[in-house]
Protein backbone atom coordinates (compact mmCIF):
# COMPACT_ATOMS: atom_id res chain seq x y z
CA UNK A 1 0.00 0.00 0.00
CA UNK A 2 0.78 3.73 -0.28
CA UNK A 3 1.67 6.47 1.59
CA UNK A 4 -0.70 8.42 3.67
CA UNK A 5 -0.72 11.60 1.48
CA UNK A 6 -1.63 14.76 0.67
CA UNK A 7 -3.64 14.58 -2.99
CA UNK A 8 -4.05 14.68 -6.22
CA UNK A 9 -1.36 12.67 -7.35
CA UNK A 10 1.00 9.82 -5.86
CA UNK A 11 3.69 10.51 -8.84
CA UNK A 12 2.81 14.35 -8.65
CA UNK A 13 2.35 15.12 -5.02
CA UNK A 14 3.65 12.49 -2.52
CA UNK A 15 6.87 11.58 -4.99
CA UNK A 16 7.86 15.03 -5.96
CA UNK A 17 7.57 16.01 -2.32
CA UNK A 18 9.99 13.30 -1.38
CA UNK A 19 12.36 14.20 -3.91
CA UNK A 20 12.01 17.82 -2.99
CA UNK A 21 12.87 16.82 0.31
CA UNK A 22 16.17 14.43 -0.65
CA UNK A 23 17.43 17.75 -2.01
CA UNK A 24 16.98 19.47 1.55
CA UNK A 25 18.71 16.28 3.06
CA UNK A 26 21.20 16.11 1.06
CA UNK A 27 22.30 19.67 1.28
CA UNK A 28 21.40 19.74 5.25
CA UNK A 29 20.91 23.34 5.83
CA UNK A 30 17.95 26.12 5.34
CA UNK A 31 17.66 26.72 1.83
CA UNK A 32 17.58 30.34 0.52
CA UNK A 33 17.07 29.34 -3.16
CA UNK A 34 15.40 26.12 -4.93
CA UNK A 35 15.15 25.67 -8.63
CA UNK A 36 13.34 22.95 -10.70
CA UNK A 37 14.14 21.88 -13.79
CA UNK A 38 10.95 19.98 -15.06
CA UNK A 39 11.09 17.01 -18.01
CA UNK A 40 8.65 18.31 -20.51
CA UNK A 41 5.99 15.54 -19.49
CA UNK A 42 6.22 16.65 -16.14
CA UNK A 43 6.53 20.35 -17.14
CA UNK A 44 3.26 19.82 -18.76
CA UNK A 45 0.87 18.64 -15.75
CA UNK A 46 2.45 19.37 -12.66
CA UNK A 47 0.47 22.62 -11.61
CA UNK A 48 -2.71 20.50 -12.42
CA UNK A 49 -1.63 18.01 -10.02
CA UNK A 50 0.20 20.60 -7.21
CA UNK A 51 3.32 19.13 -7.90
CA UNK A 52 4.82 22.94 -7.66
CA UNK A 53 3.37 22.81 -3.74
CA UNK A 54 4.82 19.54 -3.02
CA UNK A 55 8.38 19.75 -4.70
CA UNK A 56 8.68 23.24 -2.92
CA UNK A 57 7.10 21.22 0.40
CA UNK A 58 9.10 18.24 0.39
CA UNK A 59 12.65 20.78 -0.49
CA UNK A 60 11.47 23.18 2.84
CA UNK A 61 11.30 20.22 5.14
CA UNK A 62 7.49 19.15 5.36
CA UNK A 63 6.74 15.39 4.86
CA UNK A 64 4.13 14.29 2.49
CA UNK A 65 1.27 13.97 4.50
CA UNK A 66 1.72 17.05 6.02
CA UNK A 67 -1.56 19.51 5.12
CA UNK A 68 0.48 22.63 5.17
CA UNK A 69 2.00 20.98 1.96
CA UNK A 70 -0.94 23.09 -0.58
CA UNK A 71 0.47 26.12 1.14
CA UNK A 72 3.67 25.20 0.59
CA UNK A 73 4.66 28.34 -1.82
CA UNK A 74 3.43 30.72 0.46
CA UNK A 75 5.05 29.32 3.43
CA UNK A 76 8.75 29.43 1.04
CA UNK A 77 7.73 33.09 0.59
CA UNK A 78 7.22 33.75 3.86
CA UNK A 79 10.30 32.32 4.97
CA UNK A 80 12.25 33.94 2.31
CA UNK A 81 13.40 30.66 0.10
CA UNK A 82 13.08 31.90 -3.43
CA UNK A 83 11.91 29.31 -5.93
CA UNK A 84 12.12 28.77 -9.74
CA UNK A 85 10.51 26.56 -12.16
CA UNK A 86 12.15 25.94 -15.95
CA UNK A 87 11.36 23.09 -18.65
CA UNK A 88 14.61 20.99 -19.24
CA UNK A 89 14.21 18.10 -21.37
CA UNK A 90 16.12 15.57 -19.00
CA UNK A 91 17.16 12.77 -21.84
CA UNK A 92 15.80 9.21 -22.28
CA UNK A 93 14.45 8.98 -18.76
CA UNK A 94 11.02 8.61 -16.50
CA UNK A 95 8.66 11.43 -17.55
CA UNK A 96 8.14 12.41 -14.45
CA UNK A 97 11.70 13.12 -13.84
CA UNK A 98 13.10 16.63 -12.62
CA UNK A 99 16.60 17.87 -11.71
CA UNK A 100 16.73 19.97 -8.50
CA UNK A 101 19.59 22.60 -7.72
CA UNK A 102 19.00 24.07 -3.67
CA UNK A 103 21.49 26.25 -2.10
CA UNK A 104 21.52 27.48 1.35
CA UNK A 105 24.17 29.74 3.11
CA UNK A 106 27.22 27.51 2.84
CA UNK A 107 26.26 24.80 0.14
CA UNK A 108 24.85 23.39 -2.47
CA UNK A 109 23.97 20.89 -3.83
CA UNK A 110 21.71 18.92 -6.87
CA UNK A 111 20.19 16.11 -7.53
CA UNK A 112 17.90 14.05 -10.57
CA UNK A 113 15.32 12.10 -9.88
CA UNK A 114 11.93 10.42 -10.76
CA UNK A 115 9.01 9.98 -9.70
CA UNK A 116 7.93 6.72 -10.92
CA UNK A 117 4.23 5.89 -8.82
CA UNK A 118 2.77 5.13 -5.80
CA UNK A 119 4.95 8.09 -4.19
CA UNK A 120 8.51 5.56 -5.50
CA UNK A 121 11.28 7.97 -5.94
CA UNK A 122 14.62 7.26 -7.86
CA UNK A 123 17.01 9.40 -7.52
CA UNK A 124 19.86 8.48 -10.29
CA UNK A 125 22.28 11.90 -9.47
CA UNK A 126 23.56 12.95 -6.70
CA UNK A 127 26.02 16.50 -6.68
CA UNK A 128 26.38 14.89 -10.69
CA UNK A 129 27.74 11.84 -9.78
CA UNK A 130 25.51 8.54 -10.81
CA UNK A 131 23.57 7.08 -7.88
CA UNK A 132 20.47 4.97 -7.60
CA UNK A 133 18.30 6.19 -4.15
CA UNK A 134 15.55 5.69 -3.40
CA UNK A 135 14.97 7.41 -0.09
CA UNK A 136 13.16 3.41 1.44
CA UNK A 137 16.39 2.94 3.67
CA UNK A 138 18.98 4.20 5.73
CA UNK A 139 21.68 5.62 3.74
CA UNK A 140 25.72 6.57 3.68
CA UNK A 141 26.17 9.18 1.00
CA UNK A 142 30.37 9.72 0.57
CA UNK A 143 32.28 12.24 -1.45
CA UNK A 144 35.73 11.64 -1.23
CA UNK A 145 39.25 11.61 -3.58
CA UNK A 146 39.55 8.95 -5.37
CA UNK A 147 42.21 6.42 -4.03
CA UNK A 148 43.13 2.78 -3.48
CA UNK A 149 41.53 1.44 -0.27
CA UNK A 150 38.42 3.78 0.35
CA UNK A 151 36.12 1.41 0.39
CA UNK A 152 37.89 -1.01 2.47
CA UNK A 153 38.47 1.91 5.30
CA UNK A 154 34.75 2.38 4.98
CA UNK A 155 33.00 -0.85 5.49
CA UNK A 156 35.70 -1.20 8.25
CA UNK A 157 33.99 0.65 10.18
CA UNK A 158 30.38 -0.07 9.54
CA UNK A 159 31.56 -4.04 10.04
CA UNK A 160 32.55 -2.57 13.86
CA UNK A 161 29.46 -1.33 13.98
CA UNK A 162 27.85 -4.43 13.51
CA UNK A 163 25.86 -3.06 10.43
CA UNK A 164 25.12 -5.03 7.77
CA UNK A 165 25.15 -3.41 4.31
CA UNK A 166 22.41 -3.92 1.73
CA UNK A 167 24.05 -2.85 -1.25
CA UNK A 168 26.98 -0.36 -1.97
CA UNK A 169 28.01 1.66 -5.38
CA UNK A 170 30.81 3.82 -6.20
CA UNK A 171 31.06 6.36 -8.89
CA UNK A 172 34.06 8.83 -10.44
CA UNK A 173 34.42 11.28 -12.40
CA UNK A 174 37.38 10.55 -13.19
CA UNK A 175 40.85 8.12 -11.99
CA UNK A 176 42.18 9.67 -9.13
CA UNK A 177 39.47 13.05 -8.61
CA UNK A 178 36.57 13.19 -7.56
CA UNK A 179 34.49 10.28 -6.29
CA UNK A 180 31.12 8.85 -4.71
CA UNK A 181 29.75 6.40 -2.81
CA UNK A 182 26.49 5.19 -1.64
CA UNK A 183 25.92 2.45 0.79
CA UNK A 184 22.64 1.61 1.66
CA UNK A 185 22.48 -0.22 5.33
CA UNK A 186 19.70 -1.69 7.43
CA UNK A 187 20.25 -0.01 10.56
CA UNK A 188 20.60 3.63 11.49
CA UNK A 189 24.55 4.60 11.65
CA UNK A 190 25.83 6.18 14.98
CA UNK A 191 26.80 9.58 15.37
CA UNK A 192 30.84 8.93 15.96
CA UNK A 193 30.78 5.83 13.27
CA UNK A 194 29.75 8.79 11.07
CA UNK A 195 32.16 11.43 12.07
CA UNK A 196 35.01 8.81 12.29
CA UNK A 197 33.81 7.89 8.55
CA UNK A 198 34.43 12.00 8.06
CA UNK A 199 37.83 11.83 9.29
CA UNK A 200 39.25 9.23 6.90
CA UNK A 201 42.09 10.64 4.14
CA UNK A 202 40.51 12.36 1.70
CA UNK A 203 36.83 12.20 2.71
CA UNK A 204 35.70 15.67 1.51
CA UNK A 205 31.82 15.31 2.86
CA UNK A 206 30.02 12.28 4.68
CA UNK A 207 26.36 12.44 4.97
CA UNK A 208 24.06 9.89 6.50
CA UNK A 209 20.54 9.97 5.67
CA UNK A 210 17.70 7.96 7.34
CA UNK A 211 14.80 7.07 5.23
CA UNK A 212 13.21 9.74 3.35
CA UNK A 213 9.10 9.77 4.89
CA UNK B 1 11.29 -11.82 -1.90
CA UNK B 2 8.20 -13.21 -4.11
CA UNK B 3 9.01 -12.50 -7.36
CA UNK B 4 5.71 -13.65 -9.77
CA UNK B 5 2.12 -14.72 -8.80
CA UNK B 6 3.47 -18.22 -10.02
CA UNK B 7 5.65 -18.74 -6.97
CA UNK B 8 3.12 -16.94 -5.33
CA UNK B 9 0.40 -19.63 -5.86
CA UNK B 10 3.16 -22.42 -4.84
CA UNK B 11 4.61 -20.73 -2.24
CA UNK B 12 1.20 -19.52 -0.43
CA UNK B 13 -1.15 -22.65 -1.88
CA UNK B 14 -2.05 -23.32 1.35
CA UNK B 15 -1.83 -21.00 3.37
CA UNK B 16 -2.79 -17.54 4.44
CA UNK B 17 -1.96 -15.20 1.90
CA UNK B 18 -1.66 -12.14 4.51
CA UNK B 19 0.77 -14.26 6.76
CA UNK B 20 2.60 -15.21 3.76
CA UNK B 21 3.56 -11.34 2.53
CA UNK B 22 4.25 -10.36 6.17
CA UNK B 23 6.69 -13.33 6.78
CA UNK B 24 8.32 -12.23 3.47
CA UNK B 25 8.39 -8.43 4.43
CA UNK B 26 9.53 -9.56 7.38
CA UNK B 27 12.43 -11.73 6.05
CA UNK B 28 13.31 -9.31 3.26
CA UNK B 29 13.08 -5.65 5.71
CA UNK B 30 13.21 -6.80 9.02
CA UNK B 31 9.88 -4.85 9.51
CA UNK B 32 8.01 -7.41 12.38
CA UNK B 33 4.69 -8.41 11.22
CA UNK B 34 2.83 -6.40 13.92
CA UNK B 35 4.29 -3.15 12.78
CA UNK B 36 3.02 -3.91 8.83
CA UNK B 37 -0.36 -4.35 10.94
CA UNK B 38 -0.44 -1.31 12.66
CA UNK B 39 0.90 0.88 10.07
CA UNK B 40 -2.34 -1.16 7.77
CA UNK B 41 -4.78 -0.51 10.44
CA UNK B 42 -3.86 3.63 10.28
CA UNK B 43 -4.15 3.51 6.62
CA UNK B 44 -7.25 1.61 7.06
CA UNK B 45 -8.55 4.39 9.57
CA UNK B 46 -7.25 7.34 7.70
CA UNK B 47 -9.13 5.43 4.67
CA UNK B 48 -12.33 5.53 6.71
CA UNK B 49 -11.82 9.22 7.70
CA UNK B 50 -11.52 10.05 4.65
CA UNK B 51 -14.63 8.57 2.87
CA UNK B 52 -16.80 9.79 6.06
CA UNK B 53 -15.31 13.53 5.35
CA UNK B 54 -16.04 12.99 1.53
CA UNK B 55 -19.70 12.30 1.50
CA UNK B 56 -20.15 15.56 2.26
CA UNK B 57 -19.05 16.65 -1.47
CA UNK B 58 -17.16 20.00 -1.68
CA UNK B 59 -15.39 21.88 -4.63
CA UNK B 60 -12.75 20.08 -6.57
CA UNK B 61 -9.26 22.51 -7.02
CA UNK B 62 -10.35 22.85 -10.76
CA UNK B 63 -14.10 22.97 -10.20
CA UNK B 64 -14.98 20.15 -12.50
CA UNK B 65 -15.94 17.99 -10.08
CA UNK B 66 -16.80 17.71 -6.24
CA UNK B 67 -20.70 16.65 -5.69
CA UNK B 68 -20.84 13.12 -6.92
CA UNK B 69 -20.37 11.63 -3.48
CA UNK B 70 -23.04 13.89 -2.09
CA UNK B 71 -25.44 13.34 -5.00
CA UNK B 72 -25.29 9.46 -4.59
CA UNK B 73 -25.44 9.36 -1.30
CA UNK B 74 -28.48 11.30 -1.30
CA UNK B 75 -30.32 9.00 -3.34
CA UNK B 76 -29.12 6.40 -1.58
CA UNK B 77 -30.17 7.59 1.62
CA UNK B 78 -33.91 8.72 0.49
CA UNK B 79 -34.14 5.09 -1.55
CA UNK B 80 -33.81 6.46 -4.80
CA UNK B 81 -31.17 4.03 -6.18
CA UNK B 82 -31.77 0.92 -7.81
CA UNK B 83 -28.48 -1.14 -7.48
CA UNK B 84 -27.82 -3.04 -4.35
CA UNK B 85 -26.38 -1.73 -1.08
CA UNK B 86 -22.31 -3.03 -1.64
CA UNK B 87 -22.58 -1.95 -5.55
CA UNK B 88 -23.65 1.54 -4.59
CA UNK B 89 -21.19 1.57 -1.22
CA UNK B 90 -18.28 0.51 -2.98
CA UNK B 91 -18.94 3.47 -5.51
CA UNK B 92 -19.71 6.01 -2.77
CA UNK B 93 -16.90 5.26 -0.97
CA UNK B 94 -14.82 5.53 -3.92
CA UNK B 95 -16.05 8.73 -5.06
CA UNK B 96 -15.75 10.08 -1.32
CA UNK B 97 -11.94 9.31 -1.34
CA UNK B 98 -11.36 10.94 -4.83
CA UNK B 99 -13.65 14.24 -3.29
CA UNK B 100 -11.16 14.43 -0.91
CA UNK B 101 -8.21 13.75 -3.09
CA UNK B 102 -9.35 16.38 -5.82
CA UNK B 103 -9.66 19.07 -3.09
CA UNK B 104 -6.09 18.28 -1.78
CA UNK B 105 -7.23 16.25 1.67
CA UNK B 106 -4.90 13.58 3.30
CA UNK B 107 -5.41 10.14 1.81
CA UNK B 108 -4.27 7.14 1.24
CA UNK B 109 -2.17 6.13 -2.12
CA UNK B 110 -3.38 2.57 -2.92
CA UNK B 111 -1.30 2.20 -4.84
CA UNK B 112 -1.95 5.84 -6.15
CA UNK B 113 -3.44 8.88 -5.68
CA UNK B 114 -5.18 9.32 -9.19
CA UNK B 115 -6.75 5.29 -8.46
CA UNK B 116 -6.75 5.86 -4.52
CA UNK B 117 -10.54 5.61 -4.51
CA UNK B 118 -10.72 1.94 -5.77
CA UNK B 119 -9.43 -0.43 -3.20
CA UNK B 120 -10.99 1.61 -0.24
CA UNK B 121 -14.31 1.80 -2.03
CA UNK B 122 -14.47 -2.20 -2.47
CA UNK B 123 -13.04 -3.36 0.80
CA UNK B 124 -14.65 -0.47 2.95
CA UNK B 125 -17.74 -1.43 1.26
CA UNK B 126 -17.47 -4.85 1.97
CA UNK B 127 -17.00 -4.75 5.43
CA UNK B 128 -20.21 -2.67 6.36
CA UNK B 129 -22.14 -4.87 4.21
CA UNK B 130 -20.74 -8.54 4.99
CA UNK B 131 -20.09 -7.20 9.01
CA UNK B 132 -16.22 -8.26 8.33
CA UNK B 133 -14.25 -7.88 11.43
CA UNK B 134 -11.89 -4.90 10.48
CA UNK B 135 -8.73 -6.89 11.71
CA UNK B 136 -9.81 -8.91 8.84
CA UNK B 137 -9.56 -5.43 6.34
CA UNK B 138 -6.41 -4.81 7.64
CA UNK B 139 -5.42 -8.16 6.78
CA UNK B 140 -7.10 -7.90 2.92
CA UNK B 141 -4.84 -4.58 2.65
CA UNK B 142 -1.91 -6.46 3.30
CA UNK B 143 -2.93 -8.68 0.35
CA UNK B 144 -3.53 -5.79 -1.90
CA UNK B 145 -0.33 -4.39 -1.02
CA UNK B 146 1.25 -7.08 -1.63
CA UNK B 147 -0.01 -8.16 -5.17
CA UNK B 148 0.75 -4.49 -5.95
CA UNK B 149 4.12 -4.96 -4.54
CA UNK B 150 4.72 -8.26 -7.45
CA UNK B 151 2.98 -6.40 -9.77
CA UNK B 152 5.10 -2.93 -9.27
CA UNK B 153 8.54 -5.45 -9.65
CA UNK B 154 7.70 -5.54 -13.95
CA UNK B 155 5.85 -2.27 -14.12
CA UNK B 156 5.77 1.33 -13.01
CA UNK B 157 2.63 2.13 -10.91
CA UNK B 158 1.98 5.51 -13.25
CA UNK B 159 -0.29 6.75 -15.26
CA UNK B 160 2.27 8.83 -16.80
CA UNK B 161 4.20 5.56 -17.45
CA UNK B 162 1.33 3.48 -19.08
CA UNK B 163 -1.91 4.61 -18.93
CA UNK B 164 -4.75 4.00 -16.66
CA UNK B 165 -4.48 0.52 -16.68
CA UNK B 166 -1.14 0.96 -14.40
CA UNK B 167 -3.45 2.93 -11.82
CA UNK B 168 -6.75 2.22 -12.05
CA UNK B 169 -6.58 -0.99 -13.24
CA UNK B 170 -3.61 -2.23 -10.87
CA UNK B 171 -6.07 -0.52 -7.68
CA UNK B 172 -8.92 -2.55 -8.82
CA UNK B 173 -7.07 -5.72 -9.78
CA UNK B 174 -5.04 -5.47 -5.74
CA UNK B 175 -8.79 -5.21 -4.50
CA UNK B 176 -10.02 -7.82 -6.25
CA UNK B 177 -7.40 -10.13 -4.45
CA UNK B 178 -7.85 -8.40 -1.36
CA UNK B 179 -11.68 -8.85 -1.71
CA UNK B 180 -11.45 -13.01 -2.36
CA UNK B 181 -9.31 -13.05 0.76
CA UNK B 182 -12.02 -10.90 3.07
CA UNK B 183 -15.07 -13.40 1.78
CA UNK B 184 -12.79 -16.30 2.73
CA UNK B 185 -11.18 -17.41 -0.89
CA UNK B 186 -7.74 -19.28 -1.01
CA UNK B 187 -4.73 -17.68 -2.89
CA UNK B 188 -5.77 -19.85 -6.23
CA UNK B 189 -8.84 -17.45 -6.02
CA UNK B 190 -7.08 -14.12 -5.06
CA UNK B 191 -4.94 -14.38 -7.68
CA UNK B 192 -7.50 -15.09 -10.18
CA UNK B 193 -9.54 -12.65 -8.44
CA UNK B 194 -6.63 -10.15 -9.48
CA UNK B 195 -5.67 -11.50 -12.67
CA UNK B 196 -9.55 -11.43 -14.18
CA UNK B 197 -9.71 -7.41 -13.03
CA UNK B 198 -6.76 -6.65 -14.12
CA UNK B 199 -6.92 -8.39 -17.70
CA UNK B 200 -10.03 -6.59 -18.33
CA UNK B 201 -8.54 -3.10 -17.92
CA UNK B 202 -5.64 -3.19 -20.49
CA UNK B 203 -5.45 -0.50 -22.53
CA UNK B 204 -6.98 2.29 -20.31
CA UNK B 205 -5.25 5.46 -21.48
CA UNK B 206 -4.64 7.84 -19.10
CA UNK B 207 -5.95 11.20 -20.88
CA UNK B 208 -7.06 13.35 -17.90
CA UNK B 209 -8.68 16.85 -18.76
CA UNK B 210 -6.53 20.01 -18.25
CA UNK B 211 -3.79 17.64 -16.44
CA UNK B 212 -6.02 17.47 -13.54
CA UNK B 213 -6.89 14.39 -11.42
CA UNK B 214 -10.30 15.07 -11.38
CA UNK B 215 -12.23 14.15 -15.01
CA UNK B 216 -12.30 11.12 -15.37
CA UNK B 217 -10.15 10.03 -12.54
CA UNK B 218 -12.96 10.54 -9.92
CA UNK B 219 -16.04 8.35 -11.39
CA UNK B 220 -13.81 6.06 -12.81
CA UNK B 221 -12.64 5.08 -9.41
CA UNK B 222 -16.17 4.17 -8.63
CA UNK B 223 -16.68 2.43 -11.90
CA UNK B 224 -13.72 0.33 -11.76
CA UNK B 225 -14.28 -0.06 -7.55
CA UNK B 226 -17.51 -2.26 -9.05
CA UNK B 227 -15.50 -3.58 -11.60
CA UNK B 228 -12.97 -5.36 -9.25
CA UNK B 229 -16.08 -6.28 -6.71
CA UNK B 230 -17.76 -8.43 -9.85
CA UNK B 231 -13.81 -9.88 -10.70
CA UNK B 232 -13.87 -11.27 -7.00
CA UNK B 233 -16.98 -12.75 -7.13
CA UNK B 234 -16.16 -14.87 -10.55
CA UNK B 235 -12.99 -15.70 -9.21
CA UNK B 236 -15.03 -17.30 -5.70
CA UNK B 237 -17.72 -18.44 -8.60
CA UNK B 238 -14.88 -21.04 -9.29
CA UNK B 239 -14.14 -18.88 -12.38
CA UNK B 240 -10.16 -18.51 -13.38
CA UNK B 241 -8.49 -16.22 -15.89
CA UNK B 242 -7.60 -18.09 -18.89
CA UNK B 243 -4.13 -16.10 -19.21
CA UNK B 244 -2.11 -16.81 -16.24
CA UNK B 245 -1.54 -13.17 -13.79
CA UNK B 246 2.39 -12.94 -15.03
CA UNK B 247 1.62 -12.78 -18.66
CA UNK B 248 -1.32 -10.49 -18.32
CA UNK B 249 1.05 -7.87 -16.09
CA UNK B 250 3.58 -8.32 -19.12
CA UNK B 251 0.96 -7.74 -21.28
CA UNK B 252 0.35 -4.25 -19.20
CA UNK B 253 3.76 -3.15 -19.99
CA UNK B 254 3.84 -3.98 -23.53
CA UNK B 255 0.55 -1.98 -23.87
CA UNK B 256 1.75 0.59 -21.61
CA UNK B 257 4.79 1.38 -24.04
CA UNK B 258 3.07 1.14 -27.21
CA UNK B 259 0.47 3.56 -26.43
CA UNK B 260 1.29 7.11 -27.65
CA UNK B 261 2.81 9.74 -25.37
CA UNK B 262 -0.72 12.15 -25.82
CA UNK B 263 -2.44 9.18 -24.09
CA UNK B 264 -0.04 8.66 -20.54
CA UNK B 265 -1.14 11.56 -18.38
CA UNK B 266 -0.01 14.52 -20.50
CA UNK B 267 -3.05 16.05 -21.03
CA UNK B 268 -2.52 15.52 -24.79
CA UNK B 269 -5.03 13.22 -26.32
CA UNK B 270 -7.80 11.61 -25.35
CA UNK B 271 -10.55 13.08 -23.32
CA UNK B 272 -8.37 16.10 -22.78
CA UNK B 273 -8.48 17.06 -26.38
CA UNK B 274 -12.19 16.94 -27.26
CA UNK B 275 -13.82 20.19 -27.47
CA UNK B 276 -15.41 20.54 -23.51
CA UNK B 277 -11.86 19.01 -22.81
CA UNK B 278 -10.01 21.50 -24.70
CA UNK B 279 -12.29 24.73 -23.62
CA UNK B 280 -12.08 23.14 -20.44
CA UNK B 281 -8.05 22.95 -20.52
CA UNK B 282 -8.21 26.72 -22.09
CA UNK B 283 -10.12 28.06 -19.56
CA UNK B 284 -7.69 26.25 -16.57
CA UNK B 285 -4.76 27.92 -18.39
CA UNK B 286 -5.93 31.34 -18.93
CA UNK B 287 -6.82 30.83 -15.30
CA UNK B 288 -3.64 30.27 -13.76
CA UNK B 289 -2.02 32.92 -15.98
CA UNK B 290 -4.49 35.67 -14.35
CA UNK B 291 -3.84 34.13 -10.69
CA UNK B 292 0.22 34.99 -11.55
CA UNK B 293 -0.37 37.86 -12.88
CA UNK B 294 -2.12 38.92 -9.91
CA UNK B 295 0.65 37.46 -7.44
CA UNK B 296 3.38 39.61 -9.19
CA UNK B 297 1.07 42.74 -9.63
CA UNK B 298 0.60 42.04 -5.45
CA UNK B 299 4.62 41.34 -5.05
CA UNK B 300 5.76 44.55 -7.06
CA UNK B 301 2.67 46.59 -4.92
CA UNK B 302 4.30 45.26 -1.52
CA UNK B 303 7.83 46.20 -2.68
CA UNK B 304 6.91 49.34 -3.94
CA UNK B 305 5.29 49.98 -0.45
CA UNK B 306 8.09 49.67 1.29
CA UNK B 307 10.65 51.15 -1.04
CA UNK B 308 8.64 54.66 -0.32
CA UNK B 309 8.13 53.59 3.16
CA UNK B 310 12.06 53.65 3.73
CA UNK B 311 12.70 56.55 2.42
CA UNK B 312 9.83 58.31 4.44
CA UNK B 313 11.56 56.89 7.18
Amino acid sequence: MGPVMVGPSSSHTAGTARLGRVAREILDEDPTTVRFFLNPPLAATYRGHGSDFALVGGAIGLNVDDPRIPEALRIAEQIGVEVEFHDEDLGDVHPNTVRIEIEGKGRKAEIVGSSIGGGVIEVFKINGFQARFKGDSPTLLLFYRDRPGMISEVTKIIAQEAINIASLSCSRKQRGKDAFMQIDVDSPISEEALARIGAIKEMKDARYLDRIP
Amino acid sequence: MIESFKQLEQLASDRDLAEVFLETDEQEHGIPGDQILEALRKRRQVMRECVERGKGGGTSMGKLVGNEAKLLNEAFRSGKTFLDPLTIKAELYALSVMGENSRMGVIVAAPTAGAGGVVPGMLLALEEERHIDTERTVRALVVAGGIGSIIALSANISGAAGGCQNEVGVASSMGAGAVAYMMGGNTHQSIHAAALALKNTLGLVCDPVGGLVEVPCVKRNALFAVHGLTAAQLAMAGVDSVIPMDEIVEAMVRIGRALPRGLKETAEGGLATTLTGCEIGQRLKDEANQRRAERAAERERVAKERKSGSTLS
